[in-house]
């Protein structure tokens, strides 16, 4: 009966080899969409692009608009109030800071992290590290618009930024710490830290604290409407959910630049829009999260230039409530580090690209990027000694928790059930995923009440050894989110703080990270910083480390020029 | 007819006010708020700077309060600022409309365009093969959600022919041109969906008009086939067709909260999502208050001219 009405049915309808047939190509439609297919062969062709693109060594063409598909848009133009990235993709370019790192034309390599004069053209500090003395570039102007007209900036102008930063607004823990400021002249700034610290100048020089009027301020009684600063390009148009236009600052104090008359950012949130508009040439460079999406983007636009972005870290990782039991164990803590099959989520869900994931960048304490051999023994996949571990500690039987999380970018949803599935199957761990909406989640993280699981992040702006120890690690820091409370990670980074030495600072870096990696106080979970993707003509674009061309880094825009 | 509008009118006002109440209490049931999403990814704002925030922007009064306040601000039509970007909602409403009414309006035209023809095509060609075609497409828009026809056509638009619609909206005083080639696009993909239900309405009301026996009188009078279809049959068919058009003006608005997104048009829809994501209280229900009333509004006219169809028709 079954039998004959199979076969009736196969003669007037879809045979089982037509379905297969039929579906084999709606799958393959889908992953031509979706960015999907993504064997073992496109990967390796994806670890193949370099993760540094020289500058060039033709002389420079003036001219051009560059534009840009982009997910983000400003919340809002105060930089006093958020730190988000849909400002601070163009900030960059219409404000300065005292100091800044190299840009692509002038570093060497993706892990070039010298620093460099922006506003300020030199500085040095008492013997004390208390003291820091900023000498300023002469003859910066603001930009020629009101309510500045182009005056030129002074030392008052750097010290009302900073007394305003510290007043309110997200950036009040890094500014807080200076005691107060003089300006013997207006070209000198003198700043006086409450506690020794040799890292200061990277805190002025992350991406976030960009210099602002105060005649504005003073005004509008906040930065919302306008937005003037000192930097190469000046805020044209910013039509919210539209576009961003910056207009070339004729007026610019790095005589000569930039090269590229403007810059147009585009609002587009939808993923395979931002796609189509690269392939169609109305964006210059993208970003794509996998070397399957990279190598897609080149079926349509061979010439394109794809960067790898250098890996110095992982953003993401699991974040336990480490204050309370169990997890204030550290058994505990080291027994799920080894439950969890770093290098399964490193091959499948980031195409062999990935990183297994630790949190300081590791170029501030050794010159090659750790395997996770040398990551240490906690951070093997061995269930078995996980197991042993887990019933040391009384929690043999495993427990129930839970786990939330936001969905920063789609391999992350694969990576929380893999970790969910690897720790069900070890050591009995039931998870329970709470899916969440990003202000939610941030609300929920950042308060630092939650039970359970997290996965955690630590913010993607930072480029400072400073940030990314004592302001992330330092038990009284409130950008502590993963609730590090260790003695000795406090007594290393407040000593990392009052040592000058280079050597000595990266010395004392491995120490802190060894320590973090001893005890799991942050369980690091790998990451792909995905890939830049550049339009042939495009020069002096490439991302160099925690600076994102499309992102944190693109001040580096101001020396980028188009070759057409 | 005049009674009938104004108890139309009062019947809205109770709606109008459990509508209010729900997205209201809806909103403020969802964890987080403004402020936090605000200061997003920093982390380092205190307790006492977010409790005066919220103290300056009137988050800290009791519901109660706050609901009345609002209210209020909605009847004297001053829906007030956005808390996230600071914009009065009114500019920004200002902005975001003429976008969404644009880009609904040419999906409507889109959608009966191919509606109706499609619906008579197949009604008068029953169990044909154009008919079978034409319910194949009116079953595929009903199954294929926006979102994956928009990002469909969006992707291999760029790969086969290398052009998408420019993005950047510009508004169709400022370039027509441009405004209509940013606009085609997204409209085809929302009235495809529109013309399915609508296509199927068509065909079986025009199916059952041409079995009337009025019908049959045209036809045996010797009439030409397209008098007895489009003059004789087809005005009839239409009444229930324009019902089932005023249902789909949910849908409709629906539609254009996902194809804005991705045509990465500046409308109703994505201010509204954005407005959702960043628990942006004021904006979030002043634009459902405005949804509501648009669909009652419409819902009322679509019945009056359901009246003015169909003269057999009268309220009472």
């Amino acid at each position: 009966m079954g039998a004959s009405r199979s076969r009736s049915g196969s003669r007037r309808g879809v045979t089982r080899r037509d379905f297969l047939k039929r579906a084999g190509w709606a799958a393959g439609m889908t992953a031509l969409v979706g960015g999907a297919g993504r064997g073992r062969a496109v990967a390796q062709a994806g670890a193949s692009y370099p993760d540094w693109i020289p500058a060039s060594t033709k002389p420079a063409k003036r001219g051009g608009v560059l534009t840009r598909a982009s997910a983000w848009d400003p919340p809002v133009i105060d930089p006093r109030l958020t730190q988000s990235v849909g400002l601070f993709q163009f900030v960059g370019l219409t404000s300065n800071r005292l100091c800044r790192y190299g840009f692509s034309d002038e570093n060497a390599g993706p892990g070039d992290m010298t620093l460099r004069g922006d506003l300020a053209e030199s500085w040095q500090s008492d013997p004390a590290y208390r003291v820091w003395t900023f000498k300023l570039r002469q003859g910066v102007k603001w930009h020629n618009v009101a309510p500045l007209n182009g005056r030129e900036l002074t030392s008052v102008d750097v010290k009302y930024c900073y007394e305003a930063y510290a007043k309110e607004g997200v950036q009040t823990f890094a500014f807080q710490e200076i005691e107060g400021m003089e300006t013997p002249d207006k070209h000198t700034l003198r700043v006086h830290l409450k506690a020794p610290n040799t890292l200061f100048p990277q805190n002025v020089a992350e991406f976030i604290s960009v210099i602002f009027p105060r005649e504005i301020l003073e005004e509008d009684g906040d930065l919302k409407k306008r937005l003037v600063g000192t930097g190469p390009y000046m805020l044209k148009e910013h039509t919210r959910k539209v576009r961003i236009v910056l207009q070339r600052n004729p007026d610019y104090w790095d005589k000569g630049r930039p090269y590229i008359d403007e810059y147009v950012i585009l609002s587009t949130p939808d993923d395979a829009t931002r796609k189509a508009a690269f392939r169609t040439s109305q964006a210059d460079f993208i970003w794509v999260p996998s070397p399957s999406e990279a190598e897609l983007l080149r079926k349509t636009n061979p010439n394109a230039i794809v960067q790898s972005f250098h890996n110095t870290l992982a953003p993401f990782g699991l974040a336990l409530a480490q204050d309370k039991p169990p997890y204030s164990d550290v058994r505990v803590r080291r027994a799920i580090s080894m439950a969890i099959d770093r290098q399964k989520q490193v091959d499948t869900v980031f195409e062999g690209h990935g990183i297994p994931g630790w949190g300081v960048p590791y170029i501030y304490y050794q010159d090659k990027a750790p395997t996770l051999k040398e990551l240490g023994a906690w951070w093997q996949y061995r269930p078995d000694e996980a197991k042993k571990l887990m019933a040391e500690a009384g929690q043999g039987k495993g427990f129930e928790t839970t786990l939330f999380y936001y969905e920063y970018f789609p391999q992350m949803t694969s990576q929380v059930q893999l970790v969910q599935a690897d720790l069900k199957k070890n050591l009995n761990i039931d998870i329970k995923i709470q899916k969440l909406d990003y202000t939610t989640y941030y609300g929920r993280y950042v308060e630092g009440k939650w039970d359970g699981m997290s996965w955690g992040f630590q913010s993607g702006h930072a480029i400072g050894l400073d940030e990314r120890t004592y302001q992330y690690m330092h038990s009284k820091s409130p950008k502590n989110f993963f609730r590090v409370n260790d003695p000795v990670i406090d007594e290393l980074t407040t000593k990392l703080r009052r040592t000058p030495d280079r050597t000595e600072q990266r010395a004392i870096t491995k120490k802190i990270v060894d320590r973090e990696f001893d005890q799991v106080l942050r369980m690091w979970m790998p990451y792909d910083n995905g890939f830049m993707v550049f339009q042939p003509y495009m020069r002096n674009v490439a991302a160099a480390a925690l600076r994102r061309t499309d992102g944190y880094g693109s001040p580096t825009l101001a020396r980028a020029w188009m070759d057409k | 007819m005049q009674k009938y509008v104004i108890r139309r009118l009062l019947l809205a006002v109770p709606v109008l006010l459990l509508s209010s109440v729900i997205v209201f209490s809806l909103m403020r049931v969802m964890p987080g708020d403004a402020l936090i999403a605000l200061m997003g990814e920093s982390g380092n704002v205190g307790q006492k700077e977010l409790a005066k925030l919220r103290k300056d922007l009137g988050l800290d009064r009791p519901y109660y309060e706050q609901y009345l306040l609002w209210l209020w601000q909605m009847v004297s039509l001053n829906p007030g600022d956005s808390i996230f970007t600071n914009e009065p909602i009114p500019v920004s409403l200002r902005k975001a409309i003429p976008v969404t009414v644009e880009l609904a309006t040419l999906a409507m035209l889109i959608g009966l365009a191919i509606a109706v023809p499609v619906g008579v095509l197949s009604a008068t060609r029953q169990d044909k093969p154009s008919d079978y075609i034409g319910r194949v497409v009116a079953v595929s828009g009903l199954s294929i959600p926006d979102f994956w026809l928009g990002t469909l056509v969006i992707t291999f638009a760029a790969i086969w022919v290398h052009w998408i619609p420019p993005i950047g909206y510009v508004s169709i005083f400022e370039s027509p041109w441009r405004n209509l080639q940013q606009f085609l696009l997204p409209a085809a993909v929302l009235g495809f969906r529109l013309s399915a239900a609508t296509m199927r309405m068509t065909r079986s009301t025009v199916l059952e008009t041409l079995r009337e026996d009025y019908v049959r009188t045209a036809w045996a009078k010797g009439l030409a086939g397209r008098i007895v279809v489009y003059k004789h049959a087809l005005k009839n068919a239409l009444i229930p067709v324009v019902t089932i058009i005023g249902g789909q003006l949910g849908v409709l608005l629906a539609g254009t909260v996902v194809v804005e997104q991705i045509f990465a048009l500046p409308g109703m829809g994505r201010l509204t999502v954005e407005a959702i994501l960043y628990r942006d209280y004021p904006v979030v229900q002043t634009n459902v208050m405005l949804v509501a009333t648009t669909l009652v509004t419409l819902n009322l006219l679509v019945d009056l001219t359901y009246a003015w169809l169909d003269p057999r028709i009268r309220y009472q």
